[in-house]
């Protein structure tokens, strides 16, 4: 048991702007009031829900090839040392599991999704999401590039595909469903790329990349799966690409979705070298939706490791730096690429990506359908956030950095014009409430008594960056993890899992041309429920 | 199918053009084709310091620009001869290089049993695959000073616990005299040469056969191992999991130390 007393409390979920508040737990939930145990007093500290990282990239194939592909990095980061209870691990651009844990959980963040796995290798991701100690875990199955529901979309047969698409959830133990450049991965196994959402995509005649997002898009709500399709793009950090994005929107009307590191995909101009932001526009179009959420996906300088399942933006990033190039082509179902990169701000296309992330954050309205991310490890690595919080919170700390930028980059940004500063209210729903709800997580991101104890507990302080990234307490389940800057303890986290309903002949459908075209036996493909260490189920969606 | 090789192996049948390079010359060739590609001038004698002639280098060019899905396979004769990692890595650019024309990927060709797992696990938890040294409290890495072979020949382990290996049949004399020397442990369903070098050997189930488990593909798709026999011998899983509850039992021997090197030494 545990009371935190004195602190002033910021819990959008409930509405509390900055109230003091007291908080008690017990079994690793909030509850009205406790009869002993430690009493923290957190009297002059400011109170979070533990952070939730909408979409990163910490755990599975394509995140331990980018290991692989950078050890002068690991050589050079910070190193955690290991005690007698605790693994050693590596920070940097793309951190080991247990160092993973420790990283997000020493800036606040409790619960993270991994956005982008294929059921091929969905084994060895659960196996790494099983070693990301503390973190409570979901994943998000790739399906815009299967090509057995594309076949499927291309012969009309859309209930077929909708049990398809609830069997491979089951399939890779998933919590909902990720689309990546819908139609180009596919394509790229014959080295195209499908840019257009109207064009057939290669091998079709009358799939293109539209088709596919609005059946996926219906498909996800159709099944009641808590979070929308989470949707990357055709076209991502391709100039002039504003036009594919808002096509792309219309082609969501009447459905969720969660668009991906929409900084990515907010770009106007006709090449790299008229690259401008186009945020402004997609920021109106998208206050106007509401049936849309979006994550950042912002930028920040400095070195990192870009890996993304949109093999042929990676070929092109390879062409354009000519450093190091990861390839990976899974079968039938997706592929994955990587490339090290420096965002630089002499570039004048970083220079833009940068702008255009804050531009988002700042001018989309509602905190609740923006979130903070960085699509760790692309725009900058995940423990990078408490920067982007100071960017966010301190207009005289963005015209600073501003003022290091080329000139020429000033009329190709509105960041100059934009006076908004964030308030902690509005912090702590960008970064915990709104992420939270947006993948349907009830227990998380809320303060609220019965919901799960995930708590952070900051020092006030004007560098806003330090605050952020040095907690005084991070509770996860009501046990203190953190503690001035030391790890506690490491306890196991949940992963998340839902069961959508399919028609039990799913698999006697799938066997034939599974074993036509998969190099390993159908029996083989499903991930064991077994496999899933501390599995936790939730509901679908009911429709009425 | 091109087969590249320096001698008339038994994949020759199933290859449709056989190229014979001369020994320690793979750099070269690869070197050659990356240039070959882009149309880029070679003489005659510098292609027939590999052995092979401008003719059957331009059929082979021409044949791999027109696949339109190429992959090159490749194994220890490439990554283990003269010019080692710089031979990966010239054929990896030369890969990557081919992608202007058409799809194409490299990819290595693994040893048997499951190196791609240890490979992948290393990794994940370490942020390398093999040659890692742990004596710092956290993993640092350097083929050819923390690999295996090295350590052993420096003599600089005074302990050593095999898994599923058997270097006391394919490593350096002196690795082995050291291997007798120090308390060597063993895990393996056979008894093996290292067996018989060692203070220790523990039966264990085999995996596949009587224990389950993951093997890695070389492609590194994971996959189930389902055990078809009951054994009385226990897995190495939980051999190693005993061994470290044990372990755990001892008094922390590390004494006091940070908890975060934000610079490594």
């Amino acid at each position: 048991m545990l009371r935190i007393t004195g602190g002033t409390v910021y819990d959008p979920a409930n509405g509390i702007n900055g109230e003091v508040r007291d908080l008690n737990v017990e079994d690793g939930k909030f509850v009205s009031s406790v009869t002993s145990g430690r009493t923290i007093d957190a009297t002059g500290l400011v109170i979070f829900p533990g952070g939730v990282d909408v979409h990163t990239h910490v755990a599975g194939g394509s995140i331990n090839f980018a290991r692989a592909m950078t050890p002068e990095d690991h050589r050079r980061t910070q190193a955690f040392i290991r005690s007698q209870t605790r693994r050693s691990g590596l920070g940097g651009m793309a951190p080991t599991t247990f160092a993973t844990g420790y990283l997000y959980a020493g800036m606040g963040f409790t619960t993270v999704n991994e956005a982008a796995v294929p059921v091929l290798s969905a084994r060895h991701t659960h196996e790494e999401m099983a070693d990301i100690p503390i973190l409570d875990k979901s994943c998000l199955v790739l399906m815009a590039n299967n090509e057995i529901m594309l076949d499927l979309l291309e012969a009309g047969e859309y209930e077929r595909a909708k049990h398809i698409v609830a069997w491979h959830i089951w399939a890779a133990k998933a919590y909902g469903v990720k689309a990546v450049n819908p139609g180009g991965v596919a394509a790229w196994k014959w080295g195209k790329d499908a840019n257009h959402l109207s064009d057939p995509i290669e091998g079709y005649k009358n799939t293109t990349p539209g088709s596919i997002v609005t059946s996926l898009a219906k498909i996800v709500d159709e099944l009641g799966i808590p979070h929308p399709i989470h949707l990357h793009c055709n076209n991502l950090g391709v100039p002039g690409n504003i036009s594919t994005t808002l096509e792309t929107m219309k082609h969501l009307e009447g459905h969720r979705a969660h668009l991906a590191h929409l900084q990515y995909h907010a770009y106007g101009g006709d090449d790299w070298h008229t690259m401008r932001s186009e945020a402004a526009q997609l920021a109106e179009y998208f206050n106007a939706h509401p049936n849309m959420t979006t994550d950042a996906g912002a930028v920040l300088f400095g070195d990192t490791v870009t890996i993304t399942a949109d093999g042929p933006w990676q070929h092109l990033l390879y062409k354009l730096t000519g450093r190091k190039w990861g390839n990976l082509d899974v079968e039938n179902e997706t592929g994955c690429g990587i490339v090290p990169y420096s965002y630089r701000p002499s570039n004048l296309v970083n220079a833009v990506q940068w702008a255009t992330g804050l531009e988002l954050l700042l001018l989309i309205d509602d905190p609740w359908r923006v979130f903070l991310s960085t699509d760790h490890p692309n725009g900058a690595c995940f423990w990078r956030y408490p920067e982007i919080v100071q960017l966010l919170m301190c207009a005289d700390f963005r015209k600073e950095c501003m003022a290091g930028l080329a000139p020429e980059v000033m009329n190709r940004i509105t960041l100059p014009e934009i006076n908004r500063e964030y308030t902690l209210y509005e912090i702590a729903t960008i970064m915990s409430a709104g992420p939270a709800r947006a993948l349907g997580l009830g227990q998380k991101g809320n303060l609220g008594v019965g919901k799960d104890a995930d708590i952070v507990i900051y020092h006030q302080d004007k560098d806003i960056a330090r605050m952020f990234g040095h907690p005084r307490y991070v509770i996860k389940r009501g046990e203190i993890v953190i503690e001035e800057g030391d790890i506690r303890e490491t306890p196991d986290g949940n992963e998340y899992l839902v069961k959508p309903s399919f028609d039990p002949g799913t698999d006697e459908f799938l066997r034939p041309l599974f074993e036509d075209r998969y190099c390993m036996s159908f029996e083989n493909y499903p991930v064991e429920i077994e496999r899933i260490e501390r599995p936790e189920f939730q509901q679908c969606i009911t429709s009425e | 199918m091109v087969l590249v090789d320096i001698r008339e192996t038994k994949s020759v049948k199933a290859a449709d053009i056989f190229l014979q390079v001369r020994p320690g010359k793979d750099f070269e060739l690869i070197t050659i084709l990356r240039a070959m590609i882009k149309d880029q001038p070679i003489s005659e004698t510098q292609i027939a310091e590999t052995g092979l002639t401008m003719e059957q280098l331009q059929d082979f060019v021409s044949r791999m620009k027109a696949a339109r899905f190429g992959v090159m396979f490749f194994g220890m004769g490439l990554s283990m001869t003269r010019g080692k990692h710089m031979n990966s890595a010239a054929l990896l650019t030369l890969a990557a290089e081919m992608n202007a024309f058409t799809k194409f990927v490299a990819m290595p060709m693994r040893g048997h049993g499951n190196v791609t797992g240890a490979d992948v696990i290393m990794r994940s938890q370490t942020g390398y695959p093999f040659g890692i040294s742990f004596n710092r409290g956290y993993p640092r890495y350097n083929p050819g000073e923390f690999s295996t072979v090295d350590v052993l020949v420096r003599g600089d382990t005074d302990c050593a616990f095999i898994i599923g290996a058997d270097p006391g049949a394919t490593m350096p004399q002196p690795a082995i005299d050291h291997l007798a020397r120090i308390p060597t442990i063993v895990l393996d369903p056979h008894v093996t040469h290292t067996s018989r070098l060692s203070r220790v050997h523990i039966t264990t189930a085999p995996a596949g056969i009587s224990a389950p488990g993951t093997a890695y593909r070389m492609d590194e798709i994971p996959l189930p191992l389902h055990p078809a026999l009951e054994s009385p011998y226990p897995s190495d899983e939980e051999v190693v999991r005993r061994i470290n509850e044990t372990l755990m039992k001892k008094p922390d021997w590390m004494g006091e130390r940070p908890q975060i090197l934000q610079t490594q030494i």
